[in-house]
């Protein structure tokens, strides 16, 4: 916590900026990538969102108050150029949520960076099958590691919703995963 | 046995959570992947298009250079001096051309006697000199010329009038 407020302090400093923006990258980079990706699903799209949002870092951190940590600020802005993203492409290529949906798992199929097996496969179908909250949820608990209070400030969810839907989803997936 | 296995699986399901690598751990459970070195490639491409973006920034920070505060605010002031100066070149003009004109707009009243009372005497004797140059010497001047053009005028209308009446009375008595 004190080394990112020693970050932060350094960001928004501009001679000590872009040293302080490598030391970020090295820190949030792969986090940030593994968040997206599982919004945004292939490898391309996942490039593109994760240059974006440490561009809007870079631009936005004089405007940072530290009134969440830093790594849950960057959480949401990766999670709202994400989100961006999404309604951008559902736009040009898609007419309705049910028909995106669906094709989730396609354009996932098309990904060259995914080589997934039956058991992966499946537990992808069930993620996908769970309402846009629920796979938020349970991907920044699960994949991502989160606390509650973390992902609470993120999605801005009671954290009493968040432990009951969380704990649905892992219990739906328990059982349909072996099905 | 084969059923124990998949029963502790399922229990063991989800609940390892993040060993190792993150990347690893989406690898195991979702079975995606990334390029080799993508993270250190991806960093330098950040780094790239974020002095890009500067490098484009850069002019249009010339741009808004004279549009900053301090030169704002150096140009309005000009701006203010400039018109200022303007106005007050007109009004230290108006007060001399007002004494030249005032003397020949006065006229003979009382007014301009009690003026005069308050008036330098070589302003009131300028007074005269102008008032007598206006009001009577041009007068006059102006009396004579029309009467010269009305004289002229006569004769020349006289003759005229003489000449027709001569012109057509003899083609008559002729005649007739």
């Amino acid at each position: 916590m004190s080394e990112d407020a020693d970050l932060v302090k350094k960001l928004q400093n501009p001679t000590l900026k872009d040293t302080a923006f490598s030391a970020l990258l090295d820190a949030y980079q792969e986090r940030l990538y593994w968040h997206i990706r599982k919004i945004v699903t292939t490898h391309e799209n996942a490039d593109d969102v994760l240059q974006n949002t440490f561009i809007r870092v870079y631009k936005s951190i004089q405007k940072f108050e530290g009134k969440s940590s830093l790594h849950t600020w960057m959480y949401r802005i990766a999670y709202n150029e994400s989100m961006r993203f999404l309604e951008k492409n559902k736009k040009k290529r898609y007419d309705n949520i049910d028909e995106f949906s669906e094709s989730h798992l396609e354009v996932l199929f098309e990904d060259a960076y995914f080589d997934g097996d039956e058991i992966q496969l499946k537990l992808q179908e069930i993620i996908n099958g769970f309402t846009e909250k629920q796979q938020r949820i349970f991907q920044l608990k699960y994949f991502d590691d989160l606390s509650f209070r973390k992902i609470s400030e993120i999605l801005e969810v009671s954290e009493s919703t968040l432990k009951s839907t969380y704990y649905t989803t892992v219990k739906i997936i328990e059982e349909k995963i072996f099905l | 046995m084969e059923k124990s296995t998949e029963n502790n699986s399922k229990q063991n399901f989800l609940k390892e959570g993040l060993k190792g690598g993150i990347s690893k751990h989406h690898k195991k459970y979702l079975g995606t992947t990334i390029p080799e070195g993508y993270f250190a490639k991806s960093k330098m491409s950040i780094l790239n298009k974020l002095k890009e973006e500067s490098k484009i920034e850069a002019p249009k920070k010339q741009l808004v250079f004279w549009m900053q505060p301090q030169f704002k605010y150096i140009a309005a002031a000009c701006l203010i001096f400039i018109l200022s100066l303007t106005v007050w070149l007109q009004h230290i003009n108006k007060p001399a051309s007002i004494n030249e004109t005032n003397f020949e707009l006065f006229a003979f009243s009382d007014d301009v006697l009690l003026e005069s009372l308050l008036i330098d005497e070589s302003e009131v004797e300028a007074f005269v000199d102008a008032t007598l140059f206006n009001e009577v010497l041009v007068k006059v001047e102006l009396s004579e010329q029309k009467l010269d053009n009305f004289i002229l005028d006569n004769l020349i209308l006289g003759d005229s009038l003489l000449d027709d009446y001569i012109y057509e009375g003899l083609i008559e008595t002729i005649v007739l």
